[in-house]
């Protein structure tokens, strides 16, 4: 096995908030269960769509914070706060107030619809003409304000990157980290993305007629669309000298990343997956590995007809081991789009873990190719990599490889 | 940021015309007044581009951009521009990172408006792909044929410099030879609205609002600059008044402190900028400007200070980007 360029980037904590649980332990209890979050969506209203079930998260507790001070937060913060307090304690950066011990901490972050709630909310008031709360609620919506709800939140500061592209944006945020401290512009990054269920967006979904009906069934013949969801994944990366010097245990290497844009269409992939076998491919030559070290890919597969198609013929022609094993955990948490990329790179880590494959839930009639390869309650980890890959709207393309410490 | 980027092109689309020169002479920009929406009464100058009008024209005709966003064709003018004066550069081989503020209000608004007034199960499939961030980049790279890495970045309206960083990220890693960094916003009569709940108008001399993009392209190679980028400071926060005092302090101090530094505050930044830079040399030249492009002003104010320290060799400037709502940061432009 080759050395790849980007040995030095080590994972040293890591959280999440899903549909599924508040935290890292019981979202992957209930993953590796088979569990489905699936059912009538609550928070925003979908009267009137053609399909009006999604995954919504239950919002934990955010005990160090006042009611007020929740109160004015978006639900993207309320998602992304505890994900990344999560990831800060269990990398030994938390103190016992719950904040950040190292002051100024360089964030990476993924959305694609911010605090889209205040958004909405204020142009209603504009549409129906009134200035009342319109102040509060524009100053809540952009992305800068849940960079700002962390900052201020969690104890730190400094520089901020927010990548939206689409839903490639989560696995971008990573890679991007990674590549400030391989570039040694940082040595220690939050990563993570986040995201929260609103109107605009499932609307948006729901008239394009992505959204399933019915279960979602990634990679199956009788697929019929994406169940939308919510939530935010975060991880502590750092360079390995950095987290040697403070003692820190590694949970995980990110050792290679690809990204490319397919131009075939804003919505659709090109239907044989070459720009997405281009990022892989990009990821692999990066890590120095070959494709029969991948042991475990956590797909994007959406459900939807086009998307898993292309994906899965970019699979077909990288990946010839048999014993490779492929799962989209959308089906069980849905698509939490600019979370999606950050969510499925933590389950990717735990799967490196504790050698667990999350099994792919709903599918019965695999496409031609996938027989035998969607992973099966009790699968397990054969290989020492673990490939993570996201495609997106305006032909984002996004491939991360984890290894273990 | 470790080492210098040369800045190897430009590219302009503004009110004014498709020129650099256009942002010289930003007091002559056609403009007109446009209301509020949430009462008629409240107008406030604009200036729009004439998407109708050459050269801005020239990409309705191309199937691809036939729905495409205001943006989408702002954006389009100005990278075509940058990459159109390197023809030696491969756009296969040039990466793209944009920057927004507001990204695709016009559609979005409009597609959020049908969809509240028809009922959610009349939202228009053709409006909703274009409200997406990324989908104005994603008709660049289609229509330009640029083939490296593409980020759509998203911050408050000094995201701009984020996004001069991320290239320089990717030229330091050799990732890529070539980044194109552009920034770019379209006017839709809501964003007065956001500006006046925001009190983003004030009480100062009214600064107009405009629409529009500005391109860099940047390398490594020195050979053809015709300006450097020698330091990019990013990442100063502030949520108080006295909190960007210190944010803005804290980040000028990353500059030689004999540097002029760029009059570029707008709005309520104006007068923090001016507690800020007492005792700072700010030149005359460029002046403040007369409207403010929000997330794009701070791509003009780049692309205005290269203007600057061409004609005088030797120079250095300090352009900084005084965030409306959340950031400071600065980049260091040397001849």
């Amino acid at each position: 096995m080759r050395v790849g360029i980007m040995d030095d980037v080590v994972i040293t904590g890591q959280g999440c908030v899903s549909p599924l649980g508040g935290d890292v332990a019981s979202t992957w209890a209930r993953l590796l269960d088979g569990e489905n979050a699936r059912g009538p969506l609550g928070c925003i209203p979908v009267e009137g769509c053609r399909v009006t079930q999604g995954a919504e998260a239950a919002l934990p507790d955010l005990d160090w914070l006042s009611q007020k001070e929740i109160a004015r937060l978006s639900r993207a913060s309320r998602l992304a706060l505890p994900a990344a307090q999560e990831a800060l304690r269990d990398a030994g950066l938390c103190d016992v107030h719950g904040r950040s011990r190292v002051a100024r901490l360089e964030l990476s972050l993924s959305t694609t619809a911010n605090g889209m709630e205040f958004g909405e909310r204020f142009l209603k008031r504009v549409w129906a003409g009134t200035r009342r709360g319109q102040a509060a609620e524009i100053a809540r919506y952009p992305s800068q304000q849940q960079v700002a709800d962390l900052q201020q939140h969690l104890g730190f500061s400094g520089p901020s990157m927010i990548v939206s592209n689409a839903c490639a944006s989560g696995a971008n945020a990573l890679g991007h980290a990674a590549d400030l401290i391989r570039g040694g512009f940082a040595e220690i990054v939050l990563a993570g993305g986040f995201e929260a269920l609103c109107e605009l967006v499932f609307c948006g979904f729901d008239c394009l007629q992505a959204l399933a009906p019915e279960e979602c069934k990634p990679f199956d013949i009788g697929r019929r669309g994406l169940m939308l969801g919510e939530g935010a994944g975060f991880v502590v990366m750092e360079s390995r000298a950095h987290a040697a010097r403070r003692g820190a245990d590694i949970k995980g290497r990110l050792v290679g990343y690809g990204h490319t844009t397919d131009t075939h269409h804003i919505t659709q992939p090109e239907p044989g997956g070459v720009p997405l076998e281009g990022a892989i491919r990009q990821a692999l030559a990066r890590s120095g590995l070959v494709p029969a070290d991948i042991g475990y890919i956590n797909a994007h597969g959406t459900g939807t007809p086009f998307n898993d198609g292309a994906e899965a013929a970019a699979f077909a022609r990288i990946f010839k081991e048999p014993e490779i094993r492929i799962s989209s955990t959308k089906a069980a948490i849905g698509h939490t789009l600019g979370a999606a990329g950050a969510l499925e790179a933590v389950f990717s880590l735990l799967a490196l873990q504790t050698g667990c494959i999350p099994p792919q839930i709903n599918t019965t009639q695999p496409l031609e190719g996938m027989e035998g390869r969607l992973a099966r309650p009790g699968d397990l980890l054969k290989k020492p990599a673990v490939l993570s890959v996201n495609l997106g709207f305006g032909g984002s393309n996004a491939a991360v490889i984890f290894m273990n410490s | 940021m470790k080492t210098p980027v040369s800045i190897l092109s430009m590219g302009v689309s503004s009110p004014g015309g498709a020129t650099t020169a256009a942002l010289d002479d930003m007091a002559e920009w056609p403009s007109e007044r446009v209301a509020e929406v949430t009462t008629a009464g409240a107008a406030h100058r604009v200036a729009r581009i004439d998407l109708g009008a050459g050269p801005f024209n020239r990409w309705r005709m191309r199937p691809r951009l036939r729905r495409a966003s205001p943006l989408s064709h702002h954006l389009m003018e100005a990278v075509s521009q940058a990459l159109a004066a390197r023809p030696d550069v491969d756009p296969k081989r040039v990466g793209l990172v944009g920057a927004f503020f507001i990204g695709c209000i016009a559609y979005s608004v409009r597609f959020y408006k049908g969809l509240t007034s028809e009922g959610r199960r009349f939202a228009s499939p053709v409006l909703f792909p274009e409200t997406v961030v990324n989908t104005p980049l994603s008709h660049v790279v289609c229509e330009l044929g640029i083939g490296g890495p593409v980020y759509s970045q998203v911050g408050d309206t000094s995201c701009w410099i984020s996004a001069l960083r991320t290239a320089s990220l990717w030229l330091a890693n050799r990732d890529v030879e070539h980044v194109i960094v552009v920034s770019g916003e379209e006017f839709d009569p809501h964003f007065l609205d956001v500006m006046h709940a925001a009190r983003w108008f004030g009480r100062l001399p009214e600064t107009g609002i405009a629409e529009g993009a500005g391109a860099l392209l940047l390398g490594q190679d020195a050979v053809g600059a015709i300006a450097r980028i020698t330091r990019i400071a990013d990442g100063y926060s502030y949520r108080t008044r006295v909190q960007a005092v210190k944010a803005g302090r804290d980040c000028l101090s990353e500059f030689d402190a004999s540097l002029p530094v760029m009059a570029t505050a707008t709005s309520w930044m104006r007068n923090i900028s001016l507690t800020v830079l007492a005792g700072r040399t700010v030149p005359p030249k460029p002046a403040e400007p007369d409207f403010d492009g929000l997330g794009v002003a701070a791509a003009w104010n780049t692309i205005r200070a290269v203007g600057v320290v061409q004609e005088s060799p030797g120079l250095r400037l300090v352009v900084p980007s005084w965030g409306l709502s959340q950031q400071i940061g600065a980049v260091e432009i040397t001849s």
